[in-house]
């Protein structure tokens, strides 16, 4: 089973706080994307294992690009 | 209207296992900026003399009459602790305010600092004072001086005297206050010559100590002589002379407007007695039973104040729930959503304070979804004000005027949207608009800037500059106002000629090092002590505080209103529910 974690906004990713095979808690911060000037952090949905890490950081991303996968 | 206000919607939620692990350092940050804050309010208390040395005088220090005049239920809400907007040597006006109860009754208090020049005039007093008896004005509470007042600094007289809102107005705003029915009650204390005689003699009953003596100028002037030119030694002689028979024997004193003017309406002995008058007194003054006007038993909120050290980032890029915040300041953490699908940036709803209604307005943050602004190509972001949340807020305004609903805003925005887009959404028009809509209410208000108070949306959301109806203005350690971002302000100021400098070829380092010098200013002329001392915000409060101020100004605004709405013949909370 797996989860995929979604850009919320368009904008930068400034801070990517996760590699392949990090284990993570539901509502750690997990990157960072800024847009207008302000930081919005994108949070685990669920307890889990990073299987994938589709954006790096300085990637300009699009609302509801996959930014990860959880697994 | 039971069914309106008894139980209302929850909202907010418990924080999560990972909210509070991630927010650990928020707290340490936001702890120590709030210790810095603490630190300069302490230096404030301890100026002057020691109270020590005021005590062996036979005297109490200001801050001793105030603890034992006010109510022992920690209501006390001090404002302006470090407004010093002339930067006075002496740290302070020499003013002490603020609102708190007496004898169980919602007060505006103020008394001198007699620990500093025996309470003397000092620059930027008389615009402390002005927020004082506007405070009484808008709230409709009464005035409480502790007056101990040497008159003016002679030697800074000609920054305070004189002048439109100089030292002498307190005087015809006391008689303003008066004649719109509100009380100024006056202990006196000490030696209150000139100003400080009209200090005393302005207010509406006058309790004083034995010891004091009120008049139109005092020893020193009385011994003084007309100019002659200069002075020599044998003038200086005569001085002498005179001086000690007036100190011995100075005018006004309890003999003459006690036993002869009769102005005084009470001496006492001891100085804790003039305070117990006063108390005898607050117990009459017009109040109405607080069941009156709830709608509700008081409540506490739903979930632990604290939370909001975690939930308010110190640093202002960060987004976070306004909505969470807010559930931690009102009662239950319940609330009516006023159109709740329109006009996302923005927070209008009905809340409930110690069981008594109030409307909130507060800057949410954040991505606002696809599609808004409506108007737009490009996304809308909460901190900013866009045509539907300007739209909502002056229907919100105009409602809560014809109900009589106090109003508590909550800023932290960047500003209104800019662009020949916004201005075709007719965003100018708008703002106007929305001033227009709360100078045409005339119910009370008071604002919390939780971080951010910039551009004309400072002015538009409840702040002091652009409304009667602030009656007072809250910081916190998060807070900055300006009228744009420093980097934004050096961009705009130096753009055109970083163009110059480059098409003529020259180096661009001088220029890059004055855009750095302005934004520096903007920065350091912006954080939260600046806003204080300058009297930008009226106090600033540690976060786990602003509800303390929230119920204060909610207790005081239903003490006596003005006007009334009776609770069955509200509309708003109607077309809430449609």
């Amino acid at each position: 089973m797996s989860e995929n974690v979604l850009a919320p906004l368009a904008g930068k990713i400034i801070k990517v706080n996760i590699e392949k095979g990090t284990k993570i808690e539901e509502d750690d911060e997990i990157f960072i994307i800024e847009a207008m000037k302000m930081e919005t952090p994108v949070f685990a949905p669920c307890d889990g294992i990073i299987k994938d890490v589709k954006s790096r950081k300085g990637d300009e991303v699009e609302e509801d690009d996959l930014l990860a996968i959880i697994e | 209207m039971r069914p309106y206000f008894e139980k209302m919607d929850a909202f907010g939620v418990k924080l999560k296992k990972g909210e509070i692990k991630r927010t650990e350092g928020n707290i340490k940050k936001i702890l120590q900026a709030e210790k810095e804050i603490k630190i300069a309010v302490e230096k404030v208390k301890n100026t002057g003399f020691s109270t020590e040395k005021i005590n062996a005088r036979g005297q109490m220090t200001v801050w001793q009459r105030l603890s034992y005049l006010l109510d022992a239920d920690d209501t006390w809400c001090p404002l302006h602790t470090l407004y010093n907007p002339a930067d006075n040597e002496e740290g302070t006006t020499n003013v002490i305010d603020g609102i708190g109860k007496i004898s169980g009754k919602w007060a505006v208090v103020i008394g001198f600092d007699n620990k500093v020049m025996a309470g003397a005039w000092l620059p930027g007093q008389s615009e402390n004072i002005l927020r004082v008896t506007d405070l009484a004005k808008r709230l409709n509470i009464p005035l409480v001086w502790l007056v101990n007042c040497s008159g003016a600094k002679l030697p800074d007289q000609e920054k305070f005297y004189a002048n439109r809102r100089g030292a002498g107005t307190p005087f015809f705003r006391h008689a303003e206050l008066e004649q719109m029915g509100i009380p100024v009650l006056a202990g006196i204390y000490g030696t209150n010559p000139a100003g400080g005689g009209y200090q005393s003699i302005s207010p509406t009953i006058l309790f004083a100590h034995k010891n004091c003596n009120i008049a139109v100028g005092g020893a020193g002037i009385v011994s003084g002589m007309a100019p002659q030119g200069g002075f020599d030694v044998e003038m200086a002689e005569h001085l002498v002379e005179k001086a000690k028979e007036h100190k011995a024997k100075p005018p006004g004193s309890v003999k003459i407007h006690y036993d002869e003017t009769g102005f005084f309406r009470y001496v006492y002995e001891k100085e804790e007695q003039v305070l117990d008058g006063l108390k005898d007194y607050m117990k009459d003054i017009p109040s109405y039973n607080p069941k009156f006007f709830r709608v509700t038993k008081p409540c506490k909120p739903a979930y632990p104040e604290d939370d909001i050290m975690r939930l308010l980032p110190l640093e202002p890029k960060k987004i976070y729930s306004f909505d969470q915040i807010l559930s931690r300041l009102v009662d239950a953490g319940e609330h009516s959503e006023f159109r709740k699908d329109y006009g996302p940036e923005m927070y209008t709803g009905l809340c409930k304070i110690d069981g008594f209604l109030v409307a909130c307005i507060g800057n949410r943050q954040g991505y606002l979804g696809k599609g808004y602004p409506e108007y737009a190509d490009y996304p809308g972001f909460g901190g900013k004000l866009y045509r539907q949340g300007l739209i909502k807020m002056n229907e919100f305004v105009t409602l809560c005027n014809r109900d009589r609903i106090p109003i508590i805003w909550f800023q932290d925005t960047s500003g209104i949207d800019v662009g020949d887009i916004a201005e075709k959404a007719e965003l100018l028009g708008l703002g106007q608009s929305l001033i227009y809509s709360i100078q045409q209410t005339d119910i009370p208000m008071m604002l919390v800037v939780l971080r951010k108070g910039s551009a004309a949306a400072h002015y538009i959301l409840g702040g002091p500059t652009a409304n009667r109806h602030n009656a007072f203005t809250l910081g916190t350690a998060a807070t900055e106002i300006y009228v744009m971002h420093g980097e934004t302000a050096a961009v705009a100021s130096y753009a055109r000629r970083l163009v110059k400098e480059k098409q003529a070829g020259n180096d661009l380092q001088g220029v890059v090092d004055k855009m750095n010098d302005l934004a520096d200013k903007y920065h350091e002329k912006s954080r939260p002590l600046f806003c204080a001392k300058t009297g930008l915000v009226d106090e600033l409060v540690s976060l786990k505080d602003i509800r303390k101020y929230i119920l204060a100004f909610a207790g005081s605004a239903y003490q006596n209103p003005k006007s009334i709405c009776p609770q069955h013949q509200m509309i708003l909370p109607r077309i809430i529910k449609g």
